[in-house]
C-alpha cells in the first residue's frame, strides 16, 4: 500500500514526524490562538503588559456582551446577512438558467456567449469601480444594501454560470433526449429533470458564494459607507478605529466578524471543497 | 419595518419574479408566439427553440452588460479623458498614461506587484503541495487539512486586522504583544516596528496572502494527488525509488496539469490584491501596489483619468492569462 501508513515506518522517523507536523500546525494557527487569548482577558490584564500570560479571570461574556451590545457590531452582522443571502439565491437562479441554456441548447452563439462569461469571470473588479460607482449613485442605490447586492450578483454571474454550465454538461444527456421525445416542454425539463440533479452543484457553489461576497471588502467600501449599510468585513476596520487601544474588544470584535464563514465552512466543509474543485479543475 | 422583514420580502419578491419570468416566458413562447399546432407546427417548433436559450440568457446577460461590459469600456474612455472643473470632460490622449509612468510611486507599485506575482503563488502552491502530501500519509489528516485551510474562510481584511496584532510593536523593554515581537524579544533582540522597514515590510504583507492560499492549494492538489493512478506508483516502488524520486519524478509530473491552475488561480488572485495592503500599510513605506494605488489615485488624489489609466494596468496584467484560460476552454471542445 502507499503512501505506507506513518505507524508502518521507523520508529525515529514517526516520532520526528507525528511531533513537527503538530508544532508546524500550531505555528499555523497561532495568530488565530492569539487572537482568541487575547479576547477573554479582562481589560486589566494589558495594563500591566502581561499579554502572554493566562487571564486572569476568563472575561469572555464581558468583551463579547461590549462587542454585541456596545457597539454598532450586530448591525454589520446584519447587513453582512442581508447582502449574502440574497446574493446568493440570485446567483443560483440566473446561473442554473444561463448554465442550463448554454450546456444543453446547441445553438450558433453558444460558444462566443459561453467565452464571454469565461472573461467576464477574469476581469479585474478595479477596472469597474469608477463606472460601476457611478452608476450606482445615478440609480440612486448608493450607500444601500440593494445596491451592493445587484452588483454582487451581476459580477459572480460569470463564475457560476461557468460553474453551471461544466456540470450540467457532464450530466447524462440522454435523460434529457428521453424527457424531450416523451413530449415533456422545455421548461419541465430544466424544472423537473435538471434542476433536481444540479442540487449538490448548487450546494457547492451556494458555500462558496456565500464566503466570497461575505468576505468581499472592496465593493463594501465602494459602494457604501457608514453603519446604515456597510458589511462585517467594512464594519471591522471602523469598529478596530473606535476601540483603537482596546486590545480586548479588538480581538473579541475580529471574532465575531470571522466566526460566520467559518463556521459555515466547518458545517458545509464537504460543499465547499466540492465547490473549490469543480470550480478550479476544469 | 424591521430590516430582516423588508429583506425577506425583497428576497420574495426578487424570487419570485425570477421564477415568473422564466415561467411566463416560456410558456409565451410556447402557447402564444409559435403555439406548436396549427399549418405551421414544425415550423413554430423550431423557431421557437431557436429563441429559447436566449429567454434562459437574457436576464444574465442584462446583468453582465450594464455591471460589466460598460464599465470596461467607461474606464477605458475615461484613462484618456481628464475632466474639465465644472463638468464634461476632454480628450487629452495618453497623458494621463505619461503622467502616470512618471510618477515614482506608480513603479514602486509595478515593482511591489512583481514580487508579490512571483512570491506568492510560488510559495503558496508549493506549502499546499507540501501539506498535501504530508496529511495524506497521517490518520487524523483531515483535521489537519481543516486547520490549514480554516485562513481561507477568513477574509483577507480579517486576516490582515489580525495579522497587524502580530506585526505589533511595543516600545522597548515593555512586553511585546505582537507575536513576531515577542519572539524577536525572546530571541534577545530589539524590538521592531515591522511593517515600517522597506522590502521586509512587503514580504510580511505577503505572508499574510500566502497564509490564507495554502489552503486553497493544498485542497485542490490534494484531490489531484489522490487521482494519481495507483499502479504507476507502485511500479516505481517495485523499481526501487526512494519517497523523493516517488514525489518528484512520478506524482509531480502527472499532476502538473493541476499545478498549473492553482498557480494561475492564485496569481489572478494576487494581481487583484487590496484589502489586505489598504487594511495593513495603505501602502506606505514603500509597500503600494497596483491596485491600492488606483484606490489612493481615485479617492484620496480625486484623479480618474491617471485611476483609470492604472486599472487599465492591472486589466492588461490580466489579459494574458484571460486569452490562455480562453484558449484552453476552445481547446476542450474541439
Amino acid at each position: 500500500m502507499f503512501p505506507t501508513p506513518i505507524e508502518k515506518t521507523p520508529r525515529a522517523w514517526q516520532l520526528t514526524y507525528q511531533s513537527l507536523l503538530p508544532l508546524a500546525l500550531l505555528m499555523w494557527l497561532l495568530p488565530l490562538l492569539a487572537v482568541a487569548l487575547f479576547s477573554v482577558k479582562p481589560e486589566a490584564d494589558f495594563v500591566g503588559g502581561g499579554y502572554w500570560s493566562l487571564p486572569s479571570y476568563f472575561a469572555g461574556f464581558e468583551n463579547y456582551g461590549r462587542v454585541f451590545f456596545d457597539s454598532d457590531m450586530p448591525r454589520y452582522l446584519m447587513n453582512s446577512v442581508l447582502i449574502t443571502i440574497p446574493t446568493v439565491i440570485g446567483c443560483v437562479i440566473l446561473s442554473s438558467m444561463t448554465g442550463f441554456a448554454l450546456g444543453i441548447y446547441k445553438f450558433k452563439s453558444n460558444i462566443w456567449i459561453f467565452f464571454m462569461f469565461v472573461a467576464g469571470n477574469f476581469v479585474p473588479f478595479q477596472i469597474l469601480m469608477v463606472p460601476v460607482r457611478d452608476l450606482t449613485l445615478d440609480l440612486g442605490l448608493y450607500n444601500t444594501k440593494t445596491g451592493l447586492v445587484l452588483f454582487h450578483i451581476a459580477f459572480q454571474t460569470g463564475f457560476c454560470t461557468l460553474f453551471m454550465r461544466n456540470f450540467i454538461r457532464a450530466l447524462p444527456f440522454p435523460l434529457i433526449e428521453a424527457a424531450r421525445v416523451e413530449g415533456v416542454s422545455e421548461w419541465r425539463i430544466f424544472w423537473y429533470v435538471v434542476l433536481p440533479l444540479m442540487k449538490p452543484a448548487i450546494a457547492a457553489m451556494s458555500v462558496l458564494i456565500f464566503t466570497f461576497i461575505w468576505n468581499d471588502y472592496f465593493w463594501a467600501v465602494v459602494l457604501t459607507q457608514g453603519a446604515e449599510s456597510q458589511p462585517v468585513t467594512a464594519g471591522i476596520t471602523s469598529f478596530n478605529a473606535q476601540y483603537r487601544a482596546a486590545y480586548h474588544l479588538m480581538s473579541a470584535g475580529s471574532i465575531v466578524a470571522a466566526l460566520p464563514p467559518v463556521a459555515m465552512f466547518f458545517l458545509m466543509q464537504k460543499h465547499f471543497i466540492a465547490g473549490l474543485t469543480l470550480g478550479a479543475v476544469k | 419595518m424591521h430590516p430582516a422583514i423588508q429583506g425577506l420580502i425583497t428576497i420574495v419578491i426578487g424570487v419570485g419574479g425570477c421564477i415568473g419570468y422564466f415561467y411566463f416566458s416560456n410558456q409565451f413562447l410556447d402557447k402564444v408566439l409559435f403555439p406548436a399546432r396549427g399549418p405551421n407546427a414544425g415550423r413554430n417548433i423550431n423557431r421557437a427553440n431557436m429563441i429559447r436559450p436566449w429567454l434562459f440568457l437574457f436576464p444574465a446577460i442584462v446583468a453582465l452588460g450594464l455591471y460589466l461590459a460598460y464599465p470596461v469600456v467607461e474606464t477605458l474612455r475615461l484613462s484618456v479623458t481628464e475632466r474639465i472643473p465644472g463638468g464634461g470632460s476632454e480628450f487629452v490622449g495618453f497623458a494621463n498614461y505619461a503622467q502616470m509612468f512618471s510618477e515614482p510611486k506608480f513603479w514602486e507599485a509595478m515593482r511591489n506587484n512583481m514580487l508579490w506575482l512571483i512570491i506568492v503563488p510560488a510559495f503558496s502552491t508549493a506549502f499546499g503541495l507540501l501539506a498535501a502530501q504530508l496529511t495524506d500519509r497521517i490518520s487524523w489528516g483531515n483535521v489537519a487539512k481543516s486547520i490549514i485551510f480554516m485562513p481561507m474562510a477568513i477574509s483577507f481584511v480579517g486576516a490582515a486586522v489580525i495579522w497587524k496584532l502580530v506585526y505589533d510593536t511595543r516600545p522597548e523593554g515593555q512586553d511585546q504583544i505582537g507575536i513576531l515581537n515577542a519572539f524577536w524579544v525572546a530571541m534577545g533582540g530589539d524590538p521592531q516596528t515591522w511593517l515600517t522597514i522597506p522590502y521586509l515590510n512587503s514580504i510580511l504583507l505577503m505572508i499574510v496572502l500566502i497564509w490564507i492560499q495554502t489552503g486553497f492549494a493544498m485542497v485542490i492538489l490534494s484531490a489531484a494527488l489522490r487521482g494519481i493512478p495507483e499502479e504507476t506508483i507502485e511500479a516505481a516502488i517495485v523499481d526501487g525509488a526512494n519517497p523523493f524520486q516517488i514525489f518528484f519524478k512520478i506524482k509531480v509530473p502527472q499532476i502538473m496539469g493541476t499545478i498549473v491552475v492553482v498557480w494561475t488561480t492564485i496569481t489572478l488572485v494576487v494581481l487583484k490584491v487590496f484589502d489586505i495592503v489598504f487594511a495593513m500599510t495603505n501602502g506606505q513605506w514603500q509597500t503600494q501596489v497596483l491596485a491600492n494605488y488606483m484606490y489612493d489615485k481615485l479617492f484620496r488624489a480625486n484623479d480618474w483619468g491617471v485611476g483609470s489609466a492604472s486599472a487599465i494596468v492591472i486589466m492588461l496584467l490580466v489579459t494574458p492569462i484571460l486569452v490562455w484560460n480562453v484558449h484552453n476552454a476552445r481547446k476542450e471542445m474541439r
